[in-house]
């Protein structure tokens, strides 16, 4: 069989037609069932990938830090506004993995960026903090310090943060449970987490951005975030 | 689908060559791995398409049709692959294959 740079030639083609073909199938259970056949087949070329054939690296199994992709979905709309632009950011003082506390009037003289995130090990959260991860540079270029808050332990942050790789701290809103999140104006009282939300602060500790995604699913935007914290870094006078 | 010029490492032995794959990105702007895909790209300075699916009803129901009506994002197309919610990881290696390299 002919391929084209390891990808078969002939499957390229089939898939061409295929897609092609949509817009002639009336809307019908056999249009559907048509479509889930091939959702199958979609599925498996990811499995084929992903259990090390060809030159791609096998994954141990169960990696623990890939079964967020597996978990329940976490979702559901904001039910909080964020404090605004211009609010001087409650000071907190919060256990990280390795027991330090951090105390965010410690911070002042550089930008913050204060990440609300629901919890430990979730789908979103795993996203999103393995995206500030990826972009770690971005933030030290910047010279913001980025702190990440959640109810959970300070046991369950050092397990998911050694899993994840993940070196910015991750503190524990953990007693009384979310605190500080109220504090914020993030906290789901009927979820028992908080908003995933989003705070910059400028040097003197005001804010300067602030962001709740409208569903929890959500991740904010990166480029509009590094824009905020640009924006902070230029904010004091 | 027309995609980006990219540049290609040429062959050991062969005279130098250029050639252009297509390279597209269907994603959500709040999709995390949609994100990270996008800013690893952006960094090593690989042009490609971007088609926001909240933007885009036809590109998201093309989608939808190819994967059974659980379209999960992003999807990748490098090349003539399409590749369905792959990491980072996967991303380099598919364009590794086609020896696409960074452009800084």
């Amino acid at each position: 069989m002919a391929s084209t740079n390891g990808f078969p030639r002939a499957i390229h083609d089939l898939e061409e037609e295929f897609a092609g073909l949509a817009n002639e199938i009336p809307e019908s259970p056999e249009k559907r069932a048509i479509s889930l056949l091939h959702g199958i087949v979609m599925e498996m070329w990811k499995e084929l990938r992903s259990d090390g054939l060809g030159d791609v690296g096998a994954l141990a199994w169960p990696d623990v830090g890939e079964l967020y992709r597996t978990a329940p979905p976490m979702e559901g709309a904001a039910v909080n506004e964020p404090l605004p632009p211009g609010t001087e950011a409650p000071d907190f003082a919060l256990p990280d993995p390795s027991g330090e506390t951090v105390r965010l009037r410690d911070l002042r003289g550089r930008p913050v960026v204060i990440v609300f995130y629901p919890l430990d090990w979730s789908p979103g959260c795993s996203q999103q903090l393995d995206l500030y991860q990826q972009e770690i540079d971005e933030f030290r270029h910047r010279d913001a310090e980025l702190l990440a808050i959640s109810v959970d332990s300070l046991y369950s942050h050092g397990a998911w943060a050694a899993v994840r790789g993940l070196t910015f701290p991750l503190l524990a809103d953990f007693h009384p449970k979310g605190e500080v999140a109220r504090d914020y104006s993030v906290w789901r009282e009927d979820d028992g987490f908080s908003e995933r939300a989003l705070y910059v602060l400028d040097a003197d500790g005001v804010i300067q951005y602030s962001h709740v995604t409208p569903y929890l699913h959500h991740v904010p935007d990166i480029y509009e975030l590094l824009e905020a914290v640009d924006a902070a870094a230029g904010a004091r006078v | 689908m027309a995609g980006p010029g990219l540049s290609r490492q040429p062959r050991r032995g062969n005279p130098p060559r250029t050639t252009t794959i297509p390279l597209t990105v269907y994603g959500r702007p709040w999709c995390g791995i949609s994100q990270m895909i996008r800013r690893y790209l952006d960094r090593m300075g690989i042009p490609y398409d971007y088609v926001d699916l909240d933007r885009d009803p036809a590109a998201e129901a093309r989608l939808q049709w190819l994967n059974g009506g659980r379209l999960r994002t992003p999807m990748v197309q490098v090349g003539d692959q399409m590749l369905v919610q792959p990491t980072v990881r996967d991303v380099a290696r598919a364009l590794q294959r086609r020896g696409v390299t960074a452009a800084r």
